[in-house]
């Protein structure tokens, strides 16, 4: 009982924050709201019984990322550049598919994946089996994920910096 | 223990709540971090199952997902820097070099 209190409570805060995220025309309140949303899953992977997963969430997700996001909005300044209003139809057709799509995900996951049937078993998913099972069985994309990180950074570096090298002439 | 399927519809409902986001807004950023939402809702679908099934490569998936997220994330970011130098403005009506 009490862990569905906590679900229950967690989840409204993870929906709220991301309604705020779609809503808000400020983007930094929006970065913000964003990070809540990300705590509120981290505790949702310990429910789940991933707390290397609710870990990583927090620090590269909650951390790392949005950090980010909130340095380029304040470093571009965007919170006082009012945003253009979408067009009527768009917004009419923005709510009314995405509403149609929910209620068709709903609808599927409650005909077809409500297991009845609860995970047997507690489930040990700690750093060091996920650790053991990256390093051997998927030691390839590991690899390949590491080269594209590489990859993304000097991407990133070039991008921005061009465009300040082109200002400046 | 919470049954499987509460996971997979507050996954569903965040993930529609990401879609809402991408087609209504204009501000490339905020439409940026709906798509992080998205990949959040899947993430967690992810987790559910490796629960539900007492499987290891959903959870190894979803570490993989997090660092392709955070490549996306600083390449994107540098693009909207970019845009942001030649137009002005990160409004993604206003990038329309291509448009016919």
């Amino acid at each position: 009982m009490f862990e569905f209190a906590i679900f229950f409570f967690f989840a409204a805060v993870a929906v709220i924050f991301a309604l705020v995220v779609v809503l808000h025309h400020n983007p930094v309140v929006g970065a913000l709201s964003l990070v809540a949303s990300f705590f509120a899953l981290a505790v949702m992977y310990v429910l789940l019984e991933a707390p290397f997963l609710a870990a990583l969430q927090v620090i590269v997700y909650a951390g790392a990322i949005m950090v980010l996001f909130l340095f380029v909005i304040m470093l571009l300044n965007l919170q006082h550049q009012p945003e253009e209003p979408t067009r009527p139809v768009q917004q009419f057709l923005g709510y009314t598919s995405s509403a149609t799509f929910l209620i068709g995900l709903v609808y599927y996951i409650v005909k077809y994946a409500a297991f009845t049937a609860l995970p047997a078993g507690p489930f040990n998913s700690d750093a060091g089996l996920i650790g053991a099972e990256i390093f051997q069985a998927y030691i390839f994309p590991f690899e390949m994920v590491s080269i594209l990180l590489l990859a993304a950074i000097v991407g990133a570096l070039l991008l921005s910096s061009r465009s300040v090298g082109a200002r400046a002439q | 223990m919470i049954p499987t399927h509460w996971f997979l519809i507050l996954s569903a409902v965040l993930f529609a709540i990401g879609v809402c986001g991408v087609l209504t807004r204009k501000n490339g950023i905020t439409i940026f971090m709906s798509i992080e939402l998205m990949v959040n809702a899947v993430n967690l679908t992810f987790v559910a199952y490796a629960r539900q099934f007492h499987q290891l490569h959903g959870l190894i998936f979803v570490f993989f997902v997090m660092a392709i997220a955070a490549a996306e994330a600083a390449v994107g970011l540098a693009i909207f820097i970019s845009l942001f130098h030649h137009r002005e403005t990160i409004d993604v009506d206003e990038a329309n070099l291509m448009h016919w």
